[in-house]
């Protein structure tokens, strides 16, 4: 049998790519090889084509207000029906943030422009007054990678999920998609939208796997992967969650 | 006012003596700032505020003058309160002649609003602490707001390598100045990641650049609105980058051309340079007044510091930003292979509490670099994943949380004479400067002024 290869669409680098977004992409490429398996990531932008077939999965970051706007352009084009047409073929994506949001049914930000989302994900998000920033730590309840979970966020839009739409996990500390409903991100499918950013990936290794897992399954017989050793991903996932919990949280709100 | 803020006993370093003078006379600062015969000056940017704001005060007190100055990163509007109390005498007036301050970018408008500065010099623009600013955008315009407020007679200095801080100032009625790198061959292949301004501020195009110095610093044009990189009033057009040690620059000012030697690593350190050359050309300095004040210049507080530690050499740089770390790695990778590092990562308020801007470092170039290398910092594990997933063996990886550790770790990895490459944000500096002052190796920083 061939060598398992994934094969990583990284959507509009440059322009989402905010917080160190690019960690993810270099953790998931690192967990291929150390295995023994391929790992190759394209990068596709504005304007660029995409055939969505030739990918296993996708990733698209967070971004600043004028990038998201032409960002929400391009996928109206063909990109987005071809993304939603490859969730439903069993491929895998990731977003976070600014590209979480566009991937909902529509982001109203707090200017009051709206913008279409894709529909991917069955949720709407506003834009609000302050900013959600913080350390965050979750209870992830994705089947595979249970338990918690940790990261950053820093967002003002409020994202609600239509009843029957799947959290990513519940909020332990923070404050997730809209501060109120104890709910962070969404899934479906294979498909995850989070507005915990940065360095998510390395951080939360099962999550890593998890996405691993299921995008070579799309091509390839897999059980389960081969383990690594992940002593320093625990030990610095352990001490961001230890941290995280015992925050004291006095630091204003900023919009 | 002075006892006041010395009877606090914080020293200039804090910022909380202005906090309390600031609550007991809120117009402290307009009014200590009215009684300076020369006038204000500020210089404020994400990165080389400190480096810069340094060298222009090296620079006036060759020329004669009194800068009021605060030091050691003090640069919110309590710190400018602070140094103008500490420098004045009992009844308030300074002990000087012309204020020099570093102001925090988001900070700016309040201050040009209350000290009416004659001059301002805007360094450069990263992306630094989104979870502070909010986005570069939102900041850019804000500070064009404070550039607004300007008197006509007052001057801007802007970096035109930088496409943001160039396209600043539209609408302010001061006189606009620019200054930049034009040695081409100093540049690199292609872009960073971690490059932030990478789009005409104006059309949204992406920008064309046909040098790029380092981060989105560069000679570029909008290939669609046609806005393109300003022409420089002071310029280096020669350099020759000699690592850690420095670099020998060819300058160009309308006034005079001319060779200097700069004892600060790195291509960030040139743009330092002239930026506080343009702004003492702009004083009304002299050439000799410029180049005695570079030649004297002492390392601003961890901007790139040898401190001598039992029988090895400490280099202490600061690394707080994606660029900035480039920039410092690029430095350190001149020195070889074999290297001993500690890097220190701490998620403080000061230093901004993500930490995510470590996975938007190329620490691939930094990891065939260490034999041996340990991680400290309140977030020493993720410095460790991150230096990890770059391709360092995790053999040659040691994890230590305690600062005291770490550097003695450091020490017993190291020989005789060796130097230890520290690689430390902000408050990971003061906390190593403050350590290897117990140790007995640094003097205290407050005793620099």
């Amino acid at each position: 049998m061939s060598v398992p290869e994934l094969r990583i669409c990284h959507l509009y680098p440059e322009l989402m790519n905010i917080y160190g977004d690019r960690g993810n992409i270099i953790a998931l490429v690192k967990r291929c090889l150390w295995r023994g398996f391929e790992a190759n990531v394209s990068h596709v932008s504005l304007g660029d084509d995409m055939d969505a077939g030739e990918f296993d999965f996708f990733f698209i970051g967070g971004g600043q207000d004028r990038e998201q706007i032409l960002v929400c352009e391009d996928l109206r084009r063909e990109k987005g029906e071809e993304l939603r047409q490859a969730i439903e073929d069993g491929a895998a994506l990731l977003s976070i943030c600014g590209g979480y949001q566009l991937l909902g049914n529509c982001f109203i930000t707090y200017t009051g422009e709206e913008l279409q989302g894709i529909s991917l994900f069955d949720a709407r998000t506003v834009g609000g007054e302050t900013r959600f920033i913080g350390n965050i730590a979750i209870q992830c309840g994705l089947e595979g990678a249970e338990g918690p979970t940790v990261g950053f966020e820093n967002h003002s839009g409020r994202t609600r999920l239509e009843p029957g739409c799947q959290a990513l996990g519940k909020v332990l500390k923070g404050y997730g998609n809209n501060g109120e409903d104890g709910g962070e991100g969404c899934v479906y499918r294979h498909a995850v939208g989070t507005y915990m950013h940065g360095s998510l990936l390395p951080k939360n290794p099962r999550l890593a796997d998890w996405f691993i897992l299921h995008s070579l399954r799309r091509r390839h017989e897999l059980e389960r992967l081969p383990e690594l050793d992940d002593s320093l991903e625990s030990a610095a996932q352990k001490a961001a969650l230890n941290m995280t919990l015992q925050e004291k949280r006095w630091w204003r709100r900023r919009r | 006012m002075t006892w006041l803020s010395r009877g606090l006993g914080l020293g200039a370093g804090s910022n909380f003596p202005g906090r309390v003078i600031l609550r007991l006379y809120p117009r402290a600062p307009e009014d200590m700032a009215s009684l300076l015969t020369r006038g204000c000056v500020l210089v404020t940017g994400t990165n080389g505020k400190t480096t810069t704001s340094n060298l222009l005060a090296g620079m006036l007190r060759q020329g004669g003058l009194q800068p009021v100055h605060n030091r050691v990163g003090a640069n919110l509007m309590s710190g400018i309160t602070a140094a103008l109390a500490q420098a004045s005498d009992k009844g308030g007036k300074p002990q000087g002649d012309i204020g020099l301050f570093e102001v925090d970018e988001a900070t700016l408008p309040a201050v040009v609003s209350r000290l009416k500065p004659r001059l301002v010099i805007i360094t450069n623009l990263f992306r630094d602490q989104l979870d502070r600013y909010g986005e570069l955008e939102t900041l850019a315009a804000k500070i064009d707001g404070a550039l607004n407020q300007l008197d006509q007679e007052a001057a801007v200095l802007l970096n035109a390598d930088d496409p943001l801080i160039a396209s600043l100032g539209e609408g302010a009625g001061a006189h606009i100045y620019y200054y930049g790198i034009e040695s081409e061959e100093v540049g690199e292949p292609g872009l960073r990641h971690a490059a932030d301004s990478k789009h005409c501020r104006i059309c949204g195009t992406p920008l064309v650049f046909t040098a790029n110095y380092f981060g989105h610093m560069g000679k570029y044009r909008c290939p669609n609105c046609g806005a393109s990189r300003p022409s420089t009033d002071f310029s280096a057009q020669g350099i020759e980058l000699e690592g850690t040690r420095g670099s020998g620059i060819s300058l160009s000012t309308p006034d005079w051309q001319g060779e200097m030697f700069l004892g600060l690593p790195g291509l960030y350190n040139v743009h330092n340079l002239l930026a506080a050359l343009g702004g003492a050309q702009l004083l009304g300095l002299s050439k000799g007044d410029i180049k005695r004040g570079v030649e004297e210049y002492s390392t601003a507080f961890g901007r790139g510091e040898r401190i001598p530690l039992q029988g090895r050499t400490i280099f202490l740089v600061l690394s707080k930003n994606p660029t900035g770390f480039n920039e410092v790695i690029r430095t350190v990778e001149s020195e070889g292979t074999g290297l001993v590092v500690v890097t220190a990562l701490n998620d403080r308020i000061a230093d901004g509490r993500d930490v995510s801007w470590i996975w938007d470092v190329d620490f691939e170039d930094l990891a065939p670099l260490p034999r041996f290398l340990v991680a400290t910092g309140t977030r020493c594990e993720d410095m460790a994943l991150r230096l990890k997933y770059a391709g360092l063996d995790t053999k040659t990886i040691s994890v230590e949380g305690n600062l005291a550790r770490a550097v003695q770790a450091a020490v017993d990895h190291s020989q005789e004479g060796e130097t230890i490459y520290a690689l430390t944000t902000y408050t990971a500096t003061l906390d190593l400067r403050r350590l290897l002052t117990r140790m007995g190796a640094a003097p205290g920083y407050w005793e620099e002024g």
